[in-house]
């Protein structure tokens, strides 16, 4: 296989924080490293284990093979933080410590290629913000309300369903100050994204005859539209805050939705009417 | 940093201000693991409510008799649905209803019963219209802790449970015609009043059946699920729960996956359609004109009127209970020689299914 001219910095030896040389070697186009196989690994065990629930009908009144009724459920509450019973949500403990396994071992190998490339850290630092968001789900939220019970399901339609449980928990999870910012920032990434990818797409397909646009074109183009042009690392710094951000508020809105507050979200909003200015 | 100082205490405050509650949580499930069908409540928030609760209590006089023998004939002029009770457990029952219900209005019997004008207490006499209200409560009473078992349990219930010491329960509802403010008028404009589910309406029946509505023949509108949806809260506020409580929330309507405490709602809805039909509105010509609402009717019971925001009226406090009281746990019949009660409804007094307007209800509905 052809290698790309700047393959040959990547390829360089060490860089590694585990297994020293052991590791240190590609399969293809594909850097393995100790935490390639050790993803390798939970990711094969957790989805055999996945196999294995959907083969004994784990999580479900009935065995199916249906895709969309698949469901491995969590513990019982009354297992509380301790050990449960493989049939009855042992299982998704497992398919859990497999999941974060395989999660944290991906981040960890961009980790070593980055310092292989001599760069920031930040691919994996913006991985591990999505990774963040799962364990709130399934650890974070779960220890403080005291059982594991309290993960989501492993299913396509079950697991769609505890969330529209847990939202109604709260009477109207629009209410949800932290989701409120969550979403916006999602739509903003999304529209920064639009903007950034509509742009790009412009400049690079010139029309035939005529030159790929420079810099200074796409500068011109949004100083003229919206009055600003956050210039072209800019647009890629803003990108990540906001989609960080996404994640990050993500994962607060779920954590402080019991933990923190049990009632209503509408509710929690008595403390503006409540405020000493005029009550 | 003076700038940062600042804006750590203005952070501060603002998190006292909310009041966000802290871990560790009460949690039961109310499904299969994994629906995440749960009642979640903040043992320090159900602390707060309870002692509100234990500082009203006023234990009952006395306790109910092993056995009871009617009272002989001519002990008693014009009772008419105690007839069944002894003569110290009549006694026991009047002290009782002093506590629970005329506690507050420092009158005791008289609060029920006139005194004549050479200053005697004339306990015959039913010229005082919370001595016909009084009846016709004892009767709803015993009604309900007989017939609703289903909803109200063996325990069932007494007047202190609605009542808390007071002439006028803490809620209740009048036909509106202008809106007041129950917090969830917050956030939900009601186009109609919710509370009428609680009478004579029916129709929170909303959700398709199936996807792809355009191909389900279901004519309800965007206002039927608005509807739908405030009176679903005014039970959710009422009881302190949430809509998991009682419902699986991706299927509102399948009874299959929902809990059975949806099935006691339901009752509990009954029950309270056929109070409210039975005994309420019968009353309509024994109210003074100050005990009527804007549309000049009485006042009539709701989920909030007995529950109060506890998912138990008073979290099963044994205060509220009826079951050591056989006046209000059996159904009375006329002592010797009394007449039987009658309860007549006026054909002037305003029709039941005239109620404009969104909704009111009693003071303190929160």
């Amino acid at each position: 296989m052809a290698m790309l001219s700047f393959e040959k910095k990547y390829r360089t030896r060490g860089g590694t924080l585990i297994g020293g040389d052991l590791f240190d070697f590609w399969i293809g186009p594909f850097y393995v490293g100790f935490f390639g196989v050790a993803t390798i690994f939970f990711a094969l065990l957790g989805t055999a284990l996945c196999v294995y629930g959907a083969a004994i009908g784990e999580g479900l009144a009935a065995q199916t093979w249906n895709l969309w009724q698949i469901s491995i459920a969590p513990p019982p509450l009354e297992y509380g933080l301790g050990f449960a019973p493989m049939t009855e949500g042992g299982l998704w403990q497992a398919i859990t410590v497999c999941a974060i396994g395989a999660f944290v071992c991906w981040a960890l190998r961009q980790a070593e290629i980055s310092r292989k490339l001599g760069m920031g850290y930040h691919v994996p630092v913006a991985y591990a913000v999505a990774i963040l968001a799962y364990v709130s789900l399934v650890v974070v939220r779960p220890v403080l309300m005291g059982a594991w019970g309290h993960g989501f399901p492993y299913g396509i339609i079950s697991h769609l369903d505890w969330v529209s449980n847990v939202g109604y928990q709260y009477l109207h999870f629009h209410y949800n100050p932290a989701h409120m910012i969550a979403v916006s920032f999602f739509f903003t990434t999304t529209f920064a994204l639009g903007l950034h990818g509509s742009l790009i797409l412009s400049v690079t397909n010139p029309r035939k005859g005529e030159s790929v646009r420079s810099s200074e074109h796409e500068n011109t183009y949004f100083r003229d539209t919206i009055g600003y042009s956050i210039g072209a690392i800019g647009i890629h710094r803003l990108g990540l805050f906001l989609a960080l951000n996404a994640g990050i508020w993500s994962a607060i809105c779920i954590v402080i939705s019991g933990p923190f507050w049990t009632r209503g979200w509408p509710e929690w909003w008595a403390w503006w009417l409540n405020l000493p200015i005029w009550s | 940093m003076k700038n940062r100082g600042l804006s750590l205490v203005l952070m501060g405050g603002l998190l006292a201000a909310t009041g966000c509650e802290l871990p560790p949580v009460d949690t039961v499930a109310t499904g299969f693991r994994g629906t995440g069908m749960e009642h979640v409540s903040n043992p320090g928030t159900v602390a707060d409510s309870m002692r509100a609760i234990a500082a009203r209590i006023q234990p009952a006089s006395g306790t109910a008799p092993a056995a009871m023998e009617p009272a002989p004939p001519g002990t008693w002029e014009n009772v008419q649905v105690l007839g069944h009770l002894s003569e110290a457990e009549f006694n026991r029952f009047m002290l009782n209803m002093t506590i629970w219900v005329a506690q507050g209005t420092g009158q005791g019997c008289n609060y029920c019963h006139v005194v004549d004008s050479e200053g005697v207490v004339d306990f015959v006499s039913d010229n005082i219209y919370t001595k016909v209200v009084s009846r016709d409560m004892i009767s709803m009473t015993q009604d309900l802790n007989a017939n609703w078992e289903t909803h109200v349990g063996e325990a069932g219930v007494n007047c202190w449970t609605c009542h808390q010491g007071q002439a006028l329960p803490t809620n209740y509802w009048f036909f509106a015609d202008e809106r007041r403010g129950a917090l969830i008028q917050n956030f939900v404009n009601a186009p109609r009043q919710p509370e009428r589910y609680l009478l004579d309406e029916e129709g929170v029946r909303v959700q398709s059946g199936a996807a792809l509505t355009a191909d389900v023949d279901n004519p309800v509108s965007t206002n039927d699920t608005r509807h739908a949806y405030w009176v679903m809260l005014q039970m959710t506020e009422a009881l302190g729960v949430n809509c998991t409580y009682c419902h699986m929330s991706p299927r509102w309507g399948d009874w299959e996956e929902s809990p059975p405490t949806r099935t006691t709602a339901l009752r509990g809805v009954r029950m309270t359609r056929e109070l409210n039909q039975s005994y309420m509105l019968p009353l309509q010509n024994a109210w003074p004109a100050e005990r009527l609402g804007p549309m000049g009717d009485g006042p009539k019971i709701q989920c909030a009127t007995c529950h109060m925001g506890a998912y138990i009226p008073q979290y099963g406090h044994p205060a509220s209970h009826g079951q050591d009281h056989p006046a209000i746990t059996q159904i009375g019949f006329p002592h010797a020689g009394s007449p039987a009660p009658t309860m007549e409804m006026d054909p002037e007094a305003p029709p039941t299914g005239a109620a404009p307007g969104a909704a009111t209800t009693g003071a303190g509905m929160r």
